[in-house]
């Protein structure tokens, strides 16, 4: 990433958690978390969506079946955050590998209504499977993360900060790369990325995987951040808040999803004294930036564009780097 | 269990099955003429249905008189929403763009943004309760046929959709204004070359699959005396489906693969609990996608 942007953000990060410890309100704290899974959530569907262009309509049931695993582990074997946290991660690409792989050679809609039915079959599991699942009534009592003994709000701020930077790095060497080039040639032509030597199927399967991976990481994060899950925190309304941030940020821009879901998940609580408008006010701002933006805030072509700018300037510094 | 029973769950089965049908045909009918999926259909529905309840705790009309207001209500619903969310990112003319992946990506977001605001007015407005309606105004008297008991629901049912399926066909075959939505159907330079206001054919199947959408939302909701606001959004699945599974643009195979969807949900909570009832049409839908990922009616058409 463009270093001198990165380490201001960076330092933002630190400030406002440092800002956030000290302040000591567990109601902010709730909010940065709930935030940064968010952030987790959006980068791992812009991966798919915004680079490779697989409109995905169920992200939010790959976060369910990672919170799931991650509650159950915890609350019936006893196990910590840092077992259950890979645990889900590789349970939720697993899940999502074995029922993508045969909707991977359809195309752009087949595709989408076909995570949409998978979405909601995996939320329909979670309501009935009452004996697994305990069914809407959700479960209760999962363990905090715990970190060398320090417990409490803090640690798991600081946690799941460390998570979604590593999430974001992941992400970022992905699709800035030969990688990111090759997904982007699957969401502009996938015929003709076929045609070039690119194997589209594999490619699919993979940012498929590891977008569920990392979306099962945060909902590990979600049951041990608040506690208590129930399905309806996974339904296809939160897909679509998930779609609507990276809509809003920019579409395949990993700055935009950063900011997309900061905007979509801190407005509805600034608004919390306005009471039921706010999911209004999350439409609302949906439709205006498809209207007015749609490339969306930090649209992919100036996140690029900056990215490219950076590293021109740090091989101008460094001309033995390489000559071009 | 004998074959009372199982007719009992044909007869439940066909009529939610044809309400899915008027849903599906709303979907497939959008779909044949701008390539986009119409995300905010089951809004519509919620929206007929409220339209409905409103009429009848307002002025109390005979049943045909809410019916004719639903259908009005349900164009103005199609009108409004063809304006808000799909019109503004109309903005050239060529085929290219207007069939283009940026343009159906807008469209299915706006929809989907429109969808939302819609449902969480109602909800602001109604509540998110089920909304009580006149006792007289349900249709659940009973009526024994023999073996099976059916309600007057299921014979208006029944009746109006088989009526509005008669005048669906009337219109998109008898007059100027569907012979206009089936040519930019089919294609939207050649109707424009022949002089057909596309925006108008646009509007035209806008409105006319909205007042199907609205007729289905009212049935339902004096049918199973149950409107509120999420109650569209069932349906609304239930009817994408049905249009992906018959072909995306084949009117009929949607009206099939509605009808069997219907009957298979209801004979199916004959051996599973109401819950897992869902799961029935998902499973079709998947097998659908990945042995006929064309749809089962669907001709051989070039990839969306």
């Amino acid at each position: 990433m463009s270093a001198r942007l990165n380490l201001w953000l960076g330092l933002a990060l630190v400030v406002t958690i440092a800002g956030l410890i000290a302040s000591g309100s567990s109601y902010f704290v709730q909010i940065a978390i709930t935030t940064m899974i968010f952030v987790i959530l959006s980068a791992s569907l812009n991966l798919i969506t915004g680079s490779a262009g697989l409109l995905s309509l169920g992200h939010a049931a790959f976060f369910g079946v990672g919170a799931y695993v991650a509650a159950l582990l915890a609350t019936r074997y006893g196990w910590s955050f840092w077992t259950t946290l890979p645990a889900a991660a590789m349970a939720s690409a697993l899940v999502g590998v074995v029922v993508a792989m045969p909707t991977m050679r359809l195309t752009s809609i087949y595709f989408s209504v076909a995570t949409l039915g998978i979405g909601e079959m995996i939320y329909v599991t979670l309501l009935n499977w009452v004996g697994l699942t305990r069914g809407p009534m959700g479960i209760r009592s999962i363990p905090g993360i715990e970190l060398f003994g320090w417990k409490g709000i803090e640690c798991q701020l600081v946690v799941t900060a460390a998570v979604m930077l590593g999430v974001l790095w992941l992400v970022h060497r992905l699709v800035h790369s030969y990688y990111g080039n090759s997904l982007r040639a699957l969401r502009e032509d996938d015929a003709c990325a076929d045609a070039m030597g690119i194997d589209t199927g594999r490619l699919k399967l993979q940012s498929f995987g590891v977008a569920c991976a990392m979306a099962g990481a945060a909902g590990a994060l979600f049951a041990h951040t608040t506690g208590y899950i129930s399905p309806d925190s996974f339904r296809f309304g939160e897909s679509i808040l998930i779609l609507s941030m990276i809509v809003v940020g920019g579409l395949g821009s990993l700055y935009g999803s950063i900011i997309g879901a900061v905007i979509l998940s801190v407005l509805p609580e600034l608004l919390r004294d306005l009471g039921s408008y706010r999911m209004i006010a999350v439409g609302v701002v949906l439709f205006l930036s498809i209207l007015f933006l749609p490339r969306g805030l930090v649209g992919e072509v100036s996140a690029l564009d900056l990215i490219r700018r950076q590293m021109r300037h740090r091989l101008q510094r460094r001309p033995e780097a390489g000559a071009w | 269990m004998d074959a009372s029973v199982w007719l009992q769950q044909l007869v439940n089965g066909l009529s939610i099955g044809l309400v899915y049908a008027l849903m599906a045909i709303g979907f497939t009918l959008i779909f044949g003429v701008l390539n986009v999926v119409n995300f905010a259909h089951g809004e519509v529905y919620t929206v007929g249905a409220f339209i409905g309840l409103l009429v009848i705790t307002w002025l109390a009309p005979p049943l045909w008189v809410v019916l004719l207001v639903v259908l009005g209500g349900g164009g103005l619903a199609g009108w409004g929403l063809e304006r808000l969310a799909f019109r503004p990112f109309r903005r050239f003319r060529d085929e290219a763009s207007l069939k283009s992946k940026a343009m159906r990506e807008a469209t299915l977001l706006s929809s989907l943004a429109v969808s939302i605001i819609v449902r969480e007015a109602l909800e602001l407005r109604f509540s998110g309760e089920m909304q009580t309606i006149a006792q007289r105004y349900l249709l659940q008297t009973p009526i024994q046929l023999g073996p099976v008991t059916i309600t007057d629901g299921n014979l208006i049912i029944f009746g109006l959709s088989a009526l509005s399926l008669l005048a669906l066909q009337f219109v998109l075959y008898r007059t100027r204004i569907g012979m206009g939505i089936r040519a930019v159907s089919s294609n939207v330079l050649g109707a424009q070359f022949v002089g057909i206001d596309t925006t108008r054919a646009i509007v035209a199947t806008f409105v006319v699959g909205s007042v199907l959408g609205a007729i289905a939302g009212i049935m339902v909701g004096l049918y199973q005396g149950a409107i509120f606001p999420h109650m569209g959004f069932e349906p609304g699945v239930k009817a994408f489906v049905a249009m992906v599974m018959g072909g995306l643009s084949s009117i009929p195979g949607a009206v099939a693969c509605a009808l069997l969807l219907g009957v298979s949900e209801s004979v199916a909570t004959q051996f599973f609990s109401d819950g897992w009832k869902a799961l029935v049409s998902y499973s079709f839908l998947l097998l659908t996608l990945w042995f006929f990922p064309n749809g089962i009616f669907g001709a051989q058409k070039e990839k969306m």
